[in-house]
């Protein structure tokens, strides 16, 4: 019996599982609407949520489904999403004022905590000569040196305004320089929104792309091959099918778009090796590992060196900055270097350039990454043994300062165990912890964030809230 | 004067670009280096510039994040910019210029202005981006909404690119349909199906205007030559009932500016009425539906309230007004200077939008808009350079004025205008 659950202005209230068909939840798939019972009902909360409703309902007649992005919408925890007042360090308050430790960080960018000091600062002065010229300006070349000497990849690197833009970027590259028309994504990866990008997997281990969304032509994502993640055999069978044809497999060397998945040891080494014998590029989609896994990113991580990698969130410090970069001889293909045309009027701005400067020179500083990795590792770690305590199947991971758990046994090892996870209890646990002041994503299909902002105490309170509610659920 | 020459003061590129890029404009044209005279430069000290440019082109592709910003079209280095207000810009050798490039569009009411950077500081004081719904995205969306005549639903994206990604695949989802129509000389951001020369002929199917762009992304892009009534109608014709849309720029910017012709818009609303299409206007969003689209940064309350006070300033009374006189003086100005000096110019004006083209003109298309003398426009733009005027290094862009422009500042383009109409 399919209840409401009775949030304001009669809004629908469901929540979406995903069908068993090898697509992460984050696409306009066809999905089941299910709703939670009224023991999450808006009654029953201890959260003040009048305004975050008002202004919700009023979204809702402004812009589609009442967001700018879906994920946004809560639509897989079920409710009303929440209306952001402000942020700082590792806190956000919504507009009821209600205050919460945050784990999203904006999902990836805040990994020095949110509005800081530093950042604004620089902000601040940056501003002041103007936020946009239009033409080259002294800031981007200051970051694309940071950005290259950090990450082993990448010796020349191209700014643009989101990941999205990017991994479009990435992928015109490689089709270029190979002169071959295919490209190999895993399924539950997520690469930004362009059309071939935009590819549910059917049945089976290794299938020919059919489109994930409406709109998307079938042309578009024909050459888009999709296999499951840390499946080897899969990829050798696709190389082995599509032989001279393969212009390059890109993937997330740790998967945060299906909740937090780990590569299988030699899972990468492997893709590395299959795509040089190939003459095929990898792409590493570091949008989100890029400078969090480590300040190289998950090439630094695990040692393995991709041809191209697109990266986004963090080297924009809070503004819409991404990149792509990789081999010189790859990258001067690109406009105006060589012909392969991609362009943009906000690319490289100084006010983005400026808040991705300050951001790399905060989590460069020695510690950083100890930091993170010692208080993550404490976060995952109580969780999980809290739910297991409580009597929860439950696994989760963490890699410095990314991590994940889902409601299911595990070991997790791609997109289809990721979907095995108990979604109502998820959701039932995302509420309470909201009321007990803690934002995670609000989908179980997603990484969860730390940031250096987030102390031990935050971790503490975290780890009891999780007790709390795992015993309740 | 040739065009052949090497200069060594301005450090140009050489060689010829025989491939696609060239100014924004995503239809392939030769570009030409062109190499500029020292006269014309003399009184400029670039060498921070350069500096700065020889190290860029190590680190980024062609040393720019945006091909139109390395001056290929106009020869010579591009200019390294450390600041920018109202309607000035000032580079790294301290050289000050008026600026009608305005960042390519968004300085409608100047740069920097003190408004919106109060708001700026304001507002990140609480954050610069959340992931999350926040109330500055209503503001902004309510104020988009009652100002665009066609939007009752808006979403925000993080580029004009993003944005007709998400029109071209709604349009397609909402009709069903998968074919487009384009105009040569438009350009609508670099997602594959927009990235499509046209061949041969007044209309024809689309083939990739760039390495890289599978045939069967852009085979489904028809392209008609802008203001060609017949050939639009012939498209719909031999393409029946498998339009999805016509997109356009409803006035071009990004092959120079070039204005539709009389009943050329209300013609291709009715022939998509007709026909069952969706007619798009480029830097609009259409209404949504269950089509997947989303962004990180999407919305921020930055962003969100950059905009919002943006828009606050230009619908105060009399803005258009403002952008109409000035600039109807300053192209006005510039054409007869060019005329006066014996050069073939021809050009105008719609509000704070304009652009010249160094041809007798009517230009009505880009063909017409090629027919320009690009080398004389190089010769122009670096003669303006010197005289501390920025204009858009290309002569396939449009040029635009803000509220900040003064009265002064036009006189003192126009002086100068005349001053390098009789040099060149």
């Amino acid at each position: 019996m399919i209840e409401s659950m009775g949030l304001g202005g009669g809004a629908s209230s469901y929540y979406y599982i995903p069908e068993a068909s090898g697509k992460s939840s984050w696409c306009g798939c066809r999905m089941q609407q299910v709703s939670l019972n009224n023991h999450n009902n808006n009654n029953n909360l201890n959260l003040s949520l009048a305004n975050s409703q008002q202004a919700f309902t009023a979204a809702l007649d402004l812009m589609p489904g009442g967001v700018n992005s879906p994920v946004r919408a809560f639509k897989s925890v079920g409710g009303q999403p929440i209306f952001i007042h402000s942020a700082k360090g590792s806190r956000m308050w919504d507009i009821d004022a209600n205050q919460y430790i945050d784990y999203v960080g904006s999902w990836g960018p805040a990994i020095i905590g949110h509005s800081h000091p530093k950042v604004l600062a620089a902000l601040a002065e940056t501003m002041q000569k103007g936020t946009s010229f239009g033409a080259p300006c002294l800031l981007e070349n200051t970051l694309a040196q940071m950005v290259i000497a950090a990450v082993p990849s990448i010796e020349m690197v191209r700014f643009v305004n989101s990941g999205t833009e990017a991994c479009m970027g990435a992928l015109r590259l490689a089709r270029a320089f190979t002169g071959k028309p295919k490209i190999i994504k895993f399924e539950g990866c997520y690469h930004g929104h362009a059309d071939s990008l935009l590819v549910k997997a059917g049945s089976g281990v290794a299938t020919l792309g059919l489109p994930d969304s409406p709109g998307v032509p079938k042309a578009a994502t024909s050459d888009t091959l999709t296999a499951p993640y840390n499946h080897i055999s899969a990829v050798e069978n696709l190389f082995h099918h599509h032989k001279g044809d393969i212009a390059a497999v890109i993937l997330e060397p740790v998967v945060g778009n299906s909740g937090f998945i780990l590569p299988k040891p030699d899972f990468l080494a492997a893709i590395r090796k299959i795509t040089e014998e190939n003459d095929s590029l990898l792409i590493f989609d570091e949008v989100m590992t890029g400078f969090r896994l480590a300040y190289g990113g998950a090439q630094e991580y695990f040692g393995i060196v991709p041809d191209l990698t697109t990266l986004g969130k963090i080297i924009g410090g809070g503004l819409p900055v991404g990149a792509y970069g990789g081999r010189r001889n790859i990258m001067e293909m690109v406009a105006p270097a060589g012909a392969v045309y991609q362009a943009g009027t906000l690319s490289g701005s100084p006010l983005a350039m400026a808040a991705g400067i300050e951001t790399m020179k905060i989590i460069r500083e020695p510690g950083s990454y100890e930091y993170l990795d010692k208080i993550t590792g404490e976060l995952v770690n109580g969780i999980v043994e809290a739910g297991k305590r409580a009597g929860h199947p439950m696994c989760g991971g963490h890699i410095n300062g990314m991590f994940g758990f889902f409601f299911t046994e595990g070991p997790v090892n791609n997109f289809a165990d990721a979907k095995k996870s108990d979604a109502h209890k998820f959701a039932r646990f995302y509420w309470g912890m909201l009321e007990e002041g803690v934002y995670f994503a609000p989908s179980q299909f997603e990484a969860g964030f730390t940031s250096l902002a987030h102390t031990p105490d935050d971790i503490q309170f975290t780890i009891a809230a999780a007790h709390k509610v795992l015993s309740n659920i | 004067m040739t065009a052949a020459a090497a200069v060594s003061g301005v450090g140009l590129t050489l060689g010829v670009s025989t491939s696609a890029v060239r100014s924004r404009s995503r239809s392939p044209l030769v570009t030409m280096a062109v190499s500029v005279d020292e006269k014309t430069n003399k009184s400029l000290t670039l060498s921070k510039s350069q500096e700065a440019f020889t190290a860029a082109k190590e680190l980024m592709p062609g040393g720019v994040n945006s091909p139109v910003r390395a001056f290929k079209s106009v020869g010579g280095q591009p200019i390294v910019i450390d600041s920018v207000k109202g309607s000035r810009m000032r580079d790294i050798d301290g050289n000050e210029y008026i600026d009608y490039v305005g960042s390519w569009g968004p300085a409608i009411i100047g740069h920097a202005d003190d408004q919106v950077l109060a708001a700026l500081s304001e507002t990140m004081k609480k954050g610069t981006s959340f992931g999350a719904p926040c109330l500055l995205e209503n503001s902004l969306a309510e104020m988009v909404i009652s100002a665009v005549p066609s939007i009752e639903m808006v979403r925000f994206v993080n580029s004009g690119t993003e944005a007709c990604m998400g029109v071209l695949r709604l349009a397609r989802a909402y009709t069903g349909n998968e074919k487009i129509i384009k105009f040569e000389g438009c350009y609508h951001g670099h997602a594959d199906p927009f990235l499509v020369k046209a061949g041969s002929g007044v209309a024809t199917l689309g083939l990739p205007d760039s390495p890289g762009v599978p045939k069967a992304a852009t085979f489904e892009t028809l392209i008609a030559p802008f203001n060609d009534f017949s050939a639009v109608e012939k498209l719909f014709e031999d393409n029946k009932g498998e339009i999805a849309a016509v997109i356009l720029e409803p006035v071009v910017g990004n092959s120079g500016f070039i204005p539709p012709k009389p009943d050329f818009l209300s013609f291709l609303r009715k022939i998509t009425k007709d026909n069952n299409s969706l007619l798009v206007f480029d830097e609009m969003v259409a209404p949504a539906g269950p089509m997947y689209q989303a962004g990180t940064l999407s919305g921020n309350p930055l962003a969100m309230t950059a905009g919002i006070q943006t828009l606050k300033r230009i619908k105060e009374p009399g803005t258009y007004e403002y952008l109409d006189k000035i600039t109807g003086e300053l192209v006005r100005g510039i054409i007869e200077a060019g005329q006066k000096a014996g050069h073939a110019i021809c050009g105008g004006h719609i509000s704070g939008m304009f652009g010249f083209f160094f041809t007798e003109g009517p230009v009505y298309n880009f063909a017409d808009a090629k027919k320009s003398d690009t080398a004389k426009f190089a010769r122009f733009y670096w003669g303006m350079l010197a005289e501390g005027v920025y204009l858009a290094p290309s002569q396939f862009e449009a040029g635009f004025t803000s509220l900040a422009h003064s009265p002064d500042d036009i006189k003192k383009t126009i002086a100068a205008a005349e001053k390098v109409f009789r040099e060149i």
